[in-house]
């Protein structure tokens, strides 16, 4: 239910912002409103992850460990829209799909981690064990992030790439400010929603894992 | 629109990399909530 | 700290030790791995184009990243083969010890193949490397220590786990990317004997990541032993 919505309104607000604004950049700066955001969430979807791994190990609640496996799903799907978008608004502006920046590389090993992440947690079975190993690859993830980007800008101010023209964040007028925040919250209620939405599944999935592992005679 | 004349302004023509963008986004969140929903149907 | 701590470190170091030397399979593959990466990068680069100065640091730690690699796996072999490290921990004994135990004895693997590895490396490609050794053998522990610390822990946890052979590169991989872009660059400043300056940004990313994850290395460890 909540993802019906939510999805609804990030459609209608695309909507929105199809119509007031064009750019120097052409039509292809548009893909900035979706793929910010996009990353936005992938980022959130992952500090989440490396939180609640911390707090599991402290805690030892298993639904924190449930909520940090939805939280990796929800962000790997996000990542992949990040991914992609990113060398779509890429090649038409920088006139390149690909470049070993801070940024893009960051998000790169960020989806390399969910996946990383998820393969571990395929790899074990025992309940109990899944989740100290996962969380101990998302504390480590987490702190593993800044470092790849540090190691990426230091590379890349010593040797600057000439043939980037970055269409970074340039101050934004006021109704392209708007959009963008628009669409952040909306895409904030759509990780939230599917975050919930996937928690729901793990719930049901561990109930009937559960049952069947105490069936077993 | 398409008949009036603008001298200054004169945007490059990638419309077609947003396009293309815009439809990746949908499509993936759509797939993703899609097999979300699927899945969840199969575990109830 | 009690003498028990470093008495069960070194017992694990020395066990783990002992029984490669037995067989040395992984240490002369790490040494036949060194000499064949050397011949390739050397029948690949067009000397008039490309200076061996270029190309040193880069094929100098590959070479020393796989023989980390070399060294993880057997030591997580011999740990599935014989479950040592079970009758350890049934002992009182406090888990940071054996993990450094197991750390020292990956350290010192490395550190074997480094250095014998380094003379072959400076023979080829005919680098001057005497005054620059102090420097070099420094950024050598530095970046090593970073990348065994994350390498022993997660070989720790893979053990217990489905695929393991696979999962352990998949994991480390991303963890790499920090110590060793660091260290190539660093190995290229320091053999081309650039001034203190152009290495303090390195030095600092490298020493901060040594010191952040073996602390947070040895806290984690805990959570991976079975209780």
């Amino acid at each position: 239910m909540a993802i019906a919505l939510v999805g609804l309104v990030g459609v209608y607000v695309r909507a929105l912002v199809f119509t007031p604004i064009e750019r120097t950049q052409g039509p292809a700066q548009k893909i900035f409103y979706v793929h910010a955001p996009a990353a936005w969430a992938a980022l959130l979807a992952f500090a989440v992850v490396g939180i609640l791994s911390l707090v599991y190990l402290w805690l030892r609640d298993r639904k924190l460990d449930t909520i940090a496996e939805s939280s990796a799903e929800v962000g790997l799907a996000f990542s992949v829209v990040m991914l992609t978008t990113g060398p779509i608004w890429g090649k038409p502006i920088w006139g390149t799909w690909w470049s070993w920046d801070a940024r893009l590389t960051s998000t790169l090993f960020i989806f390399l981690l969910f996946v990383g992440y998820k393969v571990l947690r395929g790899a074990i079975v025992d309940p109990e064990m899944r989740a100290r190993y996962s969380a101990v690859i998302g504390i480590m993830a987490l702190v593993l992030v800044p470092f790849i980007h540090m190691t990426v800008y230091l590379f890349r101010t010593l040797h600057p790439d000439p043939v980037l023209m970055k269409p970074g964040r340039p101050a934004l007028p006021g109704v392209m400010l708007i959009t963008l925040l628009i669409s952040i919250g909306v895409f904030t209620l759509l990780y939230v929603g599917f975050l919930m939405q996937r928690y729901a599944l793990a719930v049901l999935r561990d109930v009937r894992e559960e049952e069947a592992a105490s069936a077993i005679p | 629109m398409s008949g009036r004349r603008r001298p200054q302004v004169q945007y490059p023509d990638n419309g077609a990399y947003m396009v293309a963008a815009y439809i990746i986004v949908a499509v993936v969140v759509l797939l993703y909530g899609i097999s979300l929903a699927v899945r969840i149907k199969k575990e109830r | 700290m009690p003498s028990s701590f470093w008495t069960v470190a070194w017992a694990v170091a020395a066990k783990d030790l002992k029984i490669e030397w037995r067989t040395k399979t992984a240490f002369a593959s790490s040494i036949v791995f060194a000499v064949l990466v050397l011949a390739v990068f050397y029948f690949a680069r067009d000397p008039t184009a490309v200076a061996a100065l270029d190309v040193a640091p880069g094929a100098l730690w590959v070479t020393f990243t796989f023989a980390a690699m070399l060294g993880l796996n057997r030591a997580f072999l011999l740990e599935r083969e014989n479950r040592a490290l079970d009758g350890i921990l049934l002992a009182p004994v406090p888990r940071s010890a054996v993990f450094l135990g197991k750390l020292v004895g990956n350290l010192a693997f490395v550190a074997v193949v480094e250095f014998v590895s380094l003379p072959l490396f400076v023979l080829f490609y005919d680098l001057a490397i005497w005054r620059q050794l102090p420097t070099l053998i420094g950024v050598m522990a530095m970046a090593t220590v970073a990348f065994v610390s994350v390498g022993t822990l997660l070989s720790s946890m893979v053990v217990r786990t489905r695929f393991a052979e696979l999962m352990l590169p998949i994991l480390l991989l991303p963890f790499l990317i920090p110590p060793v872009v660091g260290a190539v660059q660093l190995t290229s400043r320091v053999l081309a004997e650039r001034p203190l300056s152009d290495l303090v940004g390195w030095l600092k990313l490298l020493a901060s990541f040594d010191i952040i994850f073996v602390a947070l290395c040895f806290f984690l460890f805990e959570a991976t032993l079975e209780e």
